[in-house]
């Protein structure tokens, strides 16, 4: 016992030694900056993620510079010098001192001292010990007159299968100084506007309100040139900030930023808010500001129309087309009702969907289109139960009838549940249609979604009535019903055989839970599944009109008992705690895994790179993935250009993919971009890839990176 | 209430008083100014009216200035445009008491010794002529053109960084906004952000 304490205490204190290796910039005989690496562990331990830290000391009166300078200056640079398998974070920067020099000059950065901390994520099997890290850091220093320092230093840490947390109180002061993330609240907001060459953003906070001290630290990209911000006005409820741009893409309609408040200016009890931003950050451009709003209304309209041929939707389409054929006899008006009333739901899905995502876009949430729904395990076990209710239904192993209409089945209801019924196959479609962004309207959305509540608005419009065409048409023009077959018994079949369809699709979102929570969670949720058909066989059996009250009550309670325990248990516990690690569950073949940090490192040692977006709940993806991606002649053309292919799964949410795709103006996946080399600019393919424009591109871009 | 009021009142007068020094816009006429040269002789920007004229900022003690002028690159600019007839004015804007303040003979002998080509050095110990151009940094570069519109302002090149061998690699905003505009074409790049040692200015 006493041993191991102090084999532990001469290993912390080696540790210690060899890692505190100082490099100090001197001029004029003065040290003006100590540099120093440090650690917040006694240890590496392999696969375990820590947090290293470039401490620079000043000279009393010197200054060092924040990510973004100001009027003058230069930000700090760290470049990591790791093992293969090793991966270094972004700078996390500590909130900056604001300084104002005589001539109006601002700057931003740090005095006497300042930590800059990286996250550093060691592989899953580390061989060496002590492990060497090494960093060079660049800087530059000013007080009346500026000097560029440099250091290379060193980090030497012992691996160990534990380890004990290292300068705590160091970094604990510096993490109080960390900006934190945009609150998530409905009393919190951040809007911004454009007014002539000024940005302004409006901050909704009673939290900020009542600092003395409030700013807007700005972190302008690429290559806008920001002026001087300034408080415009400020009340109890918040404050408007006015932020000049003197230079920009004409488009630019925020900035990155962060909202500092405290009790004096650079007070020690600063903290700040990092701005939530609409901006598309890269340089990428999007086809939005090439094409009016008409011609997006138009594909919105055209993708809509297409969503009825998607392959998830069409057993719901079917049946309506089925019930077009049975009205064919009926009286025009009630046949113009009841597609009127299917017209009615999908466009009550996409209008509410509308209200729902433009809520979620002024609340500052990342909104895409159907990773929105289809990324949330739950929103998929709803849909496998709505699927299986309704396939049981089309079976006959139950009815679905109102009490005024028990004896009657779903064909032969009254012209009141026919309507309603009607509405509801009308969202049911739309629902089923989410997974299928079809390639015009991904663009359309995509567009949408970077716009006006208004023009959200609009684009829904334009997508429902793109989608109910058809049947608003076929209805307010019976006349064209002739074209199709007079009904009869063999209706009967079809209606069965389209429960096959459903299940077919039931299938598909079971793969879905399957890729999002592994087999275990699928298991659980078919299990889940498998109650409620017995559950809808037991209404279908016993509650029936002959059946006596009290036999219809027992069934019913036996029901719900069944229905509850088996949600409990199955899914408000197994399934719950049913997880995957996407990590784990590589993707296989020569692809490798997507992460910003992976698809940088590649492109900055110059490596062509292709990035392939998908999702397992993506039919789309799949296609293509199958008939172009894994072709043989194009896997040998990646291969023949040497180019990284990585795949970006979506299926789950990953909220850096979704930043990605939002900087590519798409709402979902698939996506397919081609990073020709180091400064080139991406290349976008469409979302129905083909081989010949694949290969195409490919040849060009090895001939123009020679 | 009141208090805040007035708080607010002063802050957005100050910030006003502030942005009547701030940068003036591309496109806009190029504020007149007249300062004494090396040789004492009084230049101002109206006497070259007709001609492009190049603005930069200097401070000899600034690892930015000398990373464009320790291999030349400072001086083979000044050369060739000169040669074409641009009118090239070099100011130093410092402060007396601070860094890259520099006397008339002090200037005189560091031109001989870096052997610079620039029309005339002009001295600005007042910071006049940085104030009216809102110039803050060292190099800070603007570009003029016979009618007197500005029609670059910003860094020298597009790599922000002190170190010289970073030039070959760089985009000469500079170099580009006078080759556009004497072969009569818009300049693509019209305004970015200069890089540099700030300028040290008079305190009033």
């Amino acid at each position: 016992m006493i041993v191991t304490r102090w084999a532990k205490l001469i290993l912390s204190l080696t540790a210690i030694l060899v890692a505190s290796q100082a490099s100090g910039q001197n001029y004029q005989g003065r040290e003006l900056v100590k540099a120093s690496l440090i650690a917040d562990t006694s240890a590496v331990v392999p696969g375990k993620p820590f947090i290293a830290g470039l401490l620079l000391r000043m000279a009393p009166g010197w200054h060092t510079y924040w990510k973004f300078s100001g009027d003058a200056g230069l930000p700090t640079e760290i470049k990591w010098t790791v093992p293969p398998g090793w991966k270094v974070g972004d700078i996390q920067w500590p909130i900056p001192l604001k300084t104002i020099d005589p001539g109006d000059i601002q700057t931003y950065g740090y005095q006497d001292e300042v930590l800059l901390l990286q996250e550093i994520t060691p592989p899953a099997k580390v061989d060496t010990s002590p492990v060497k890290l090494s960093a060079q850091a660049d800087w530059l220093v000013c007080e009346k007159i500026c000097i560029p320092g440099g250091a290379n230093l060193a980090l030497e840490l012992l691996t160990s299968t534990s380890s004990e947390p290292k300068n705590t109180d160091l970094l604990a002061r510096y993490r109080r100084l960390l900006p934190q993330k945009f609150p998530d609240s409905k009393t919190v907001a951040a809007d911004w506007s454009r007014n002539g060459s000024d940005l302004l953003v409006k901050v909704t906070s009673a939290t900020v309100a009542n600092y003395p001290s409030v700013d807007f630290f700005p972190i302008p990209q690429g290559s806008t040139v920001v002026g001087h911000p300034t408080v415009q006005s400020r009340n109890a409820d918040g404050v408007t900030f006015r932020v000049p741009v003197e230079a920009s893409d004409k488009n630019l309609s925020s900035m990155p930023g962060l909202i500092v408040f405290a009790q004096h200016e650079n007070g020690n009890d600063r903290a700040a808010w990092e701005l939530p931003t609409t901006q598309v950050a890269s340089s990428i451009k999007s086809p939005a500001p090439a094409r009016g709003l008409a011609t997006f209304l138009l594909f919105g309209f055209i993708g809509g129309f297409i969503l009825n041929l998607m392959p998830c939707v069409l057993p719901v389409i079917s049946l309506k087309i089925f019930g077009f054929i049975q009205q064919a006899g009926q009286s025009r008006q009630k046949i113009f009702r009841s597609g009127l009333a299917f017209t009615a739901g999908i466009f009550a899905w996409f209008v509410g969907l509308a209200l729902l995502l433009i809520a979620l876009k002024a609340a500052g949430r990342d909104v895409t289109w159907g990773g929105f729904q289809f990324t949330n395990a739950y929103f998929v076990l709803g849909l496998s139960v709505i699927v299986l209710v309704f396939a049981l239904n089309l079976f006959g192993v139950f009815e679905i009838s109102l009490p005024q209409s028990l004896t009657r089945g779903l064909l032969a209801s009254s012209e009141r549940n026919d309507n309603l019924g009607s509405f509801f196959q009308g969202v049911f479609a739309t629902v089923l249609a989410t997974p299928c962004t079809a390639p015009f309207l991904g663009t359309a959305l995509g567009f949408a979604f970077t716009q006006s509540p208004i023009v959200i608005l609009a684009m829904f419009f334009a997508v429902a009535a793109g989608m109910s065409a058809p049947y608003f048409l076929l209805s307010a023009q019976p006349a064209w019903l002739r074209f199709l077959p007079q009904p009869g018994p063999w209706m009967v079949h079809v209606k069965q055989f389209m429960g096959f369809l459903l299940l077919a699709t039931l299938l598909f979102l079971i793969y879905v839970l399957g890729a999002q929570r592994g087999l275990d969670g699928a298991i659980w949720a078919t299990c889940f599944l498998l109650i409620i058909a017995v559950a809808c066989w037991m209404k279908g059996a016993f509650i029936v009109p002959t059946a006596s009250a009290a036999k219809r009550a027992v069934v019913v309670v036996l029901m719900l008992v069944l229905l509850l325990g088996s949600g409990f248990y199955f899914i408000g516990d197994k399934f719950q705690s049913a997880t995957i690690d996407i990590a784990q569950s590589a993707s296989g073949g020569d692809w490798q895994r997507f992460t910003p940090e992976r698809l940088q490192s590649e492109r900055d040692q110059g490596h062509a790179v292709f990035v392939d977006f998908t999702a397992a709940w993506c039919l789309t993806c799949k296609f293509n993935e199958k008939a172009v991606l894994e072709n043989s002649e194009v896997r040998d053309s990646f291969q023949r250009h040497g180019i990284v292919k990585l795949k970006a799964d979506w299926t789950n949410g990953d909220p850096a993919i979704t930043k990605l795709l939002q900087q590519f103006g798409r709402p979902g996946v698939p996506l397919y971009v081609l990073y020709p080399g180091k400064s080139a600019e991406p290349i976008v393919f469409p979302e129905l890839l083909t081989k010949s424009i694949l290969l195409d591109k490919l040849e060009t871009i090895t001939v123009a990176s020679r | 209430m009141k208090t805040k009021l007035l708080l607010t009142a002063i802050t957005t007068l100050a910030a006003g008083a502030l942005y009547a020094a701030d940068v003036p816009p591309v496109g806009s006429a190029a504020p007149d100014f007249s300062a004494p040269d090396t040789n004492g002789k009084t230049q101002s920007l109206s006497e070259y009216k007709g001609k492009y004229v190049v603005l930069e900022w200097f401070n000899p003690e600034c690892p930015f200035v000398k990373k464009h002028y320790g291999g030349g690159n400072m001086q083979k600019l000044q050369q060739e445009y000169t040669g074409k007839g641009v009118v090239w004015l070099t100011v130093d804007s410092n402060a007396p008491g601070s860094e890259g303040n520099i006397t008339a003979e002090q200037a005189q002998k560091i031109m001989k010794s870096w052997n610079t080509h620039q029309t005339a050095l002009l001295l600005d110990p007042e910071s006049k002529v940085a104030k009216l151009y809102g110039a803050k940094n060292t190099p800070n570069m603007v570009v003029i053109n016979p009618e007197g519109k500005i029609v670059y302002e910003g860094a020298i090149d597009s790599k922000a960084s002190p170190n010289p061998a970073d030039i070959p690699s760089s985009t000469n905003y500079v170099k580009a906004a006078l080759d556009e505009s004497l072969g009569g074409k818009a300049v693509s790049n019209a305004q970015t952000k200069p890089y540099g040692c700030h300028i040290t200015y008079k305190s009033s």
